[in-house]
């Protein structure tokens, strides 16, 4: 009697642990929170990205004999834009970029 | 004789009596032909060459005469002559040796009061020189406008 009560007990201790251990495997994960996404600082790399030189102070480094130069070549540019508009007017032509150093 | 946009449409012969009216000018090299402000008492044809067409402008600091416009050969410079206030607007240079033929005011105005026919097709031909030039100017002030917009709002 003893001993059918003892692999009782044992049986029902296997049971509980195989409950235990199918409940265990079967749970679902809670999904992983997911991190906000933070701005990376970018960091300057050297010889990498140009640094961004504004064009007025690009212009400043030029000696004023080729600045002058430049502002001749892109009045001659915008006279050269303003009569290809003037011979077939649309607004396409009027707002064609230039290639002129002066702007760019 | 010279194939000029202010005497387009004109008989040759009428065309030949309206530049004997004028007064041919050898310009050498870097020769000033009239001066920004100056009173303006003639209209030049160029003959041969090129004259270039300057405003001052402020650069670094410095005055600097900028050139707006070039004529060359046939081309018609100097209309502040005939308009009030008869004072050149721009200044007049001569990049090369250049050759203009001068006709004064007065002896032009005489003349095409006296030719209505000549003086009507010379007006049409200034009508025309003057509003190419505005309509060449609006679209680069607009164009200028537009990259001003461009800048500000980026």
């Amino acid at each position: 009697m003893e001993m059918l009560l003892m692999g009782a007990v044992l049986a029902m201790f296997g049971l509980a642990v195989s409950c235990l251990a199918f409940g265990a495997a079967t749970r679902e994960e809670p999904a992983p929170k997911q991190e906000a996404v933070k701005p990376v600082a970018v960091t300057a790399r050297f010889f990498v990205d140009p640094p961004a030189v504004p064009v007025a102070a690009a212009l400043n480094r030029v000696p004023i004999e080729a600045l002058l130069l430049q502002i001749e070549n892109h009045v001659r540019l915008e006279q050269a834009a303003a009569e290809c508009f003037l011979e077939s007017p649309n607004p396409t032509l009027l707002h064609s970029r230039t290639i002129s150093s002066l702007v760019n | 004789m010279i194939d000029a946009d202010l005497l387009k449409g004109l008989p040759p012969a009428e065309a030949e009596s309206v530049l004997a009216l004028g007064k041919r000018t050898l310009l050498t090299t870097g020769a000033e032909l009239f001066h920004l402000g100056d009173a303006a008492d003639s209209i030049y044809l160029i003959a041969r060459g090129r004259l270039r067409l300057t405003l001052p402008m402020q650069v670094r600091s410095r005055e600097e005469d900028i050139m707006v416009e070039e004529r060359s050969s046939g081309q018609t410079v100097g209309w502040s002559a005939l308009i009030p206030p008869y004072r050149f607007t721009l200044t007049a240079v001569a990049p090369l040796e250049t050759e203009v033929i001068a006709l004064s005011r007065d002896a032009l105005n005489t003349y095409l009061a006296a030719h209505p026919g000549t003086g009507y097709a010379v007006s049409l031909n200034l009508a025309s020189v003057i509003g190419q030039r505005l309509q060449l100017f609006q679209a680069m002030w607009l164009r200028e406008v537009q990259r001003m917009v461009e800048l500000r709002c980026a």
